[in-house]
């Protein structure tokens, strides 16, 4: 055990040290590095799920179909819907938010950079954990009321007739996990365990994250950061956290009662056992409709920097699209139940769930238009960002306009579980948030390396997308309306739908070909693309003047920002007409503050790595598999050996000096010996490397 | 840590005894009703009881009535979300109805 | 090297827009706000099924041992005067008074807890009401279970800063504020049962 002069010696580790390699990396802090691993796990996971879409789509392409078993077929839309939504879009929007939002307010870390760290670790543990089941689930035929497998009109173990069985043995339930189908009963077997409790452990990460981005956001602006100054992305991010704390406890309790139901004899779904199906659905739904906007809000968020920046102009109307985004936040929560209206809730309720449904298009529609101002007028250019933002502005507006027809309750007892939904939802989902993602990843690529990617890949992968997606997703409203059903192993050649299913599949292979372009180009960009100077899209907020890559410590000197869109204003005037007039020194502007951002004129302390949050982390997936196999002994041993792990991780987490998180940052410069102009990290502070201990 | 407008260890043990006293209020009318049946009223009286042990604790254990506005707000927020949430949940499931229905 | 003791907790808090309020602290409240939404449903659970009748007896509310659970509420409220003579000890720099107040919050929280494992067991045994018996049985032993597990996870972090307190010779102003959030987080827990005690156990009838 060591002790340093300046700090209480109850360290129990040594802090580790490593700026490089791969440990550097487990026990890192900063939100940059935390960030960039989110998105590589994300895009991964993304991989993953279009590969599930394409079994899909190769399985639908004909009629009555057998490439996919049934029970495989039903394991691969519900992993693809939960891998999408938990396990890419909601990651890759953590990703930008740990990115970029320190960058936008002006501050040096997120407020808790080891509660970051534990958000990421928690998230990769729980999505393998979640994946496992491809490895340990099983998924066997219901349970009899005689306590024998085999009730009628479900699928025998295997799978059933058809080709490709290898995933039947997964979760099943959809990603909505329905109850009783996805309880003890009739989803026996662990398959939906491991579906239950790596939703929960997910979940946790994001509430962990949501209470991080929220505390930063309103504490860690820099100097003249006013709320109502800060760039849209912050303001969304913000909105999104709130939607998450306040969500996700909801969503919790209902998996510990499908947990509980199915592995502890709790009966609250069990409908013989007195338990209610629909109170799942309201529990689920009361997070699911939240959910939607926590997926679209970051990208929306996305868009409104995108815009502005691309047409030259200021984004029309700030105050309303930021207002709009907190409405959408405040009417999502009274919503729910339009989920609901083909099971059972009353009249009253259906007209009320129906009209509040209605009313937000009333901000998306201030979005909308508002966005279409920004452009109106302005000195377009098309680079691959702004196109991937007009997209999403179409392609949005499209899905949101299928979405106000599901309002109306009488239509939508015809488009419910059909494929009419799915179009819907897809349109803005994907050609929503994963096109305003792209415009990000994108407009943002230079932040992390310098560089900027090829502008003519880019266009190919957006044209490659724009066409895949309205192919694979347009017909679905038609097929929809045509009758398909959803979530339905076969169709019928009777029906018809076959030629324009044929059209659907041909159409996600074309995504898949963006996508692959889209590879490329990052890791051809990466190496050897265009440097990207300071500032290469002449852009209009503080992230932009620092240097690119990022340096380690965000801002040589805390920014001191005096009005909205700072940066812009640093490099351009206004004419008698209003229009942007280059400043004669903005050039210069822009090379001091790279010269200024690259050599910092005094120290800077940073938060050190920590090896807690990873530890910590480590113990939940140990309970989750203990809680699996709990009958066993060694499932009782892992649920207190994970305990353990984690509790032991905590305190020492809380006895780790106090000194080196955010309270080390920025303002301390003044405190800090005068110097080198060199970063120190705090767990230097004794000096030497210590040996042994 | 703010140290002005703390209460006093002696205010700090007068509010236990206030607690107390409403918890022994409460368990007395538990009693009272079981052998009376109050009905509604009942009910009407023990919410009463528990919302001010609530705020009591709320705001002068946890300091919430000095503290600042931000947090009142924010704290108020989640408490009235969930209590309208759930209370349209009840509702829809047909829990919140004058006692005979259901 | 900075010294950093001086101030309660350094940095940019107390300056212009941010909101005066530390960010642990901020944190922790921010944290308790969604508490409401975890233990609402848990709460909504039992209110939904305690009503429902024609299930395998018994239902909670005919199991209910009032004259115990008022007294283990009440050690539970007391220890809710307990955390706050703690936090005032430390706030006048008395680390003995605020290491005795810590671990009697502590003991009373043990207290309450040993007292919901014997009216547990006890409804097991003496009543045949478990898990399984029906869901409202369910309900009330989720919901217990979960505020007993938050209760928990408050006395090891009360006992963690009890023991540090011990180790070092008192809390520093930082650790202090560490003080200040699990007093928090208790007096929450505390707030919830004062929900659960009258909602779950006074107000709670069996279906009739």
């Amino acid at each position: 055990m060591t002790a340093t002069a300046e700090r209480p010696s109850t360290t129990i580790f040594k802090r580790p040290k490593s700026t490089t390699g791969i440990w550097s990396w487990i026990t890192t802090v900063d939100h940059k590095r935390i960030g960039i691993m989110y998105g590589y796990a994300a895009f991964f996971f993304f991989l993953v799920g279009g590969v599930e879409a394409l079994l899909l789509r190769i399985h639908l392409a004909q009629a009555n179909s057998e490439f996919l078993t049934a029970g495989a077929y039903n394991a691969l839309f519900t992993m693809h819907g939960t891998t999408m939504i938990f396990l890419f879009v909601m990651p890759v929007s953590a990703a930008f938010i740990n990115y970029m939002l320190p960058l936008l307010i002006g501050a040096r870390d997120v407020a808790f950079p080891r509660l970051n760290a534990l958000s990421w670790w928690i998230f990769v543990f729980g999505g393998i954990f979640l994946y496992s089941t491809f490895i340990f689930g099983t998924s066997l035929a219901p349970v009899g009321s005689d306590g024998i497998g085999g009730i009628d009109g479900n699928i025998a173990p295997g799978g059933g007739p058809g080709a490709l069985n290898f995933f039947a043995d997964s979760p099943d339930g959809g990603w909505f996990g329905y109850q009783p189908n996805a309880g003890p009963l009739y989803s026996a077997g662990t398959a939906m365990d491991f579906w239950a409790l790596g939703l929960q452990i997910l979940g946790l990460a994001s509430l962990i994250a949501s209470v991080n981005f929220i505390v930063t956001v309103f504490n860690m602006r820099a100097k003249g950061m006013r709320l109502l100054r800060m760039p849209v992305f912050a303001w969304m991010s913000t909105v999104t956290s709130f939607l998450l704390l306040f969500s996700l406890p909801i969503i919790a309790v209902a998996l510990f009662m499908v947990t509980f139901d199915r592995q502890f004899g709790t009966l609250f779904f069990n409908a013989t056992g007195g338990g209610d199906p629909i109170l799942w659905q309201h529990l689920f739904w009361l997070f699911g409709h939240p959910e939607v906007y926590i997926l679209i809000l970051p990208a929306m968020g996305i868009v409104s920097e995108v815009l502005p920046v691309f047409s030259k102009k200021p984004l029309f109307g700030y105050s309303a699209v930021v207002f709009a985004g907190a409405a959408i936040a405040f009417l999502g929560f009274g919503v729910w139940a339009h989920h609901m209206f083909a099971s059972g809730v009353t009249p009253v309720a259906q007209a009320a769930f129906g009209l509040a449904t209605m009313t937000i298009a009333i901000p998306t529609g201030i979005k909308i238009f508002n966005w279409l101002g920004t452009m109106w007028m302005g000195k377009i250019r098309l680079s691959t960002p702004m196109l991937f933002a007009i997209g999403f502005v179409a392609m949005f507006t499209i899905g949101g306009l299928s979405g106000v027809t599901h309002a109306v309750v009488p239509s939508d007892w015809q488009q419910t579980d059909t494929y009419y939904i799915v179009a819907h939802f897809h349109y803005v989902l994907f050609g929503g948030a994963i096109f305003g993602l792209f415009s990000g990843l994108y407009y943002w690529f230079p932040k992390l390396t310098g560089r900027v990617m090829s502008e003519r890949m880019g266009k190919l992968h957006f044209w490659l997308f724009m066409i895949g997606f309205n192919l694979t997703f347009a017909p679905m409203h038609w097929l929809g309306l045509q009758g398909m059903v959803r979530r339905t192993w076969k169709y019928a050649p009777e029906t018809g739908l076959e030629p324009w299913n044929f059209a659907v599949t041909i159409g996600a292979f074309i995504i898949a070909l963006g996508v692959l372009v889209f590879m490329y180009n990052w890791y051809v960009s990466k190496r050897r693309g265009e440097p990207s100077g300071l500032d290469p899209w002449d852009a209009r907020t503080i992230e932009w003047t620092i240097p690119n890559p990022t340096p380690e410590y965000n801002f040589a000197t805390a920014p001191v920002v005096s009005r909205l869109d700072h940066f812009w204003h640093l490099k351009y005037d206004e004419d008698d007409e209003g229009r942007p007039v280059r400043k004669p020194d903005a050039d210069k502007v822009v090379a001091d503050l790279e010269y200024d951002g690259l050599n910092p004129s005094q120290p800077i302390h940073l938060p050190a790595p920590s090896y807690f949050p990873v530890l910590m982390a480590l113990g939940i997936p140990i309970i989750a598999y203990g809680i699996i196999y709990h009958e066993a002994l060694w499932g009782k041993l892992a649920i207190a050996a994970g305990a353990i792990i984690s509790l032991s991780a905590l305190i020492g987490w809380g006895i780790e000096p106090l000194e080196e998180p955010m309270e080390a940052h920025e303002e301390e410069l003044d405190l800090a010996p005068a110097g080198a102009a060199d970063v120190i990290e705090e767990g230097d502070a004794g000096g030497e490397e210590q040996s042994g201990d | 840590m703010s140290d002005h407008a703390h209460p006093t260890p002696a205010q700090y043990w007068k509010i236990a005894v206030v607690l107390a006293v409403l918890t022994a209020i409460e368990v007395g009318l538990y009693y009272i009703d079981r052998e009376l049946g109050l009905g509604a009223l009942n009910a009407v009286l023990l919410l009463i009881l528990a919302v001010t042990k609530f705020i009591i604790v709320v705001g002068w254990y946890m300091h919430l009535r000095f503290e600042s506005s931000f947090l009142n707000r924010f704290f108020t927020a989640g408490f009235v979300l969930a209590l309208s949430l759930y209370a349209i949940v009840l509702g829809l499931l047909g829990v919140l109805v004058i006692r005979g229905g259901g | 090297m900075t010294d950093l003791a001086h101030e309660p907790d350094v940095g940019h808090h107390d300056e212009h827009e941010s909101t005066g309020i530390e960010n642990r602290k901020l944190g922790m409240w921010v944290f308790l706000s969604s508490e409401f939404l975890f233990f609402g449903a848990l709460i909504s659970n039992y209110l939904l099924y305690s009503n429902r009748g024609g299930f395998a007896a018994p239902y909670p509310a005919e199991v209910y041992d009032i004259p115990f659970t008022s007294v283990s509420s009440f050690v539970l409220l007391m220890s809710s005067l307990t955390m706050v003579l703690a936090h005032n000890a430390l706030s006048r720099d008395d680390q003995n008074g605020a290491r005795t107040w810590l671990f009697a919050t502590a003991a009373l929280g043990s207290v309450f807890l040993g007292g919901q494992v014997f009216e547990f067991t006890d409804f097991i045994v003496e009543f045949g009401m478990t898990l399984s018996t029906n869901p409202a049985a369910s309900a009330f032993y989720v919901l217990t279970g979960f505020h007993g597990l938050h209760v928990a996870l408050g006395v090891i972090m009360l006992l963690s800063l009890w023991g540090i307190s011990r180790r070092q010779n008192g809390l520093s102003e930082k650790q202090g504020l560490n003080l200040e959030l699990v007093g928090l987080y208790w007096h929450f827990v505390d707030i919830i049962w004062i929900v659960i005690f009258t909602v779950v156990y006074l107000l709670s009838l069996p279906p009739t």
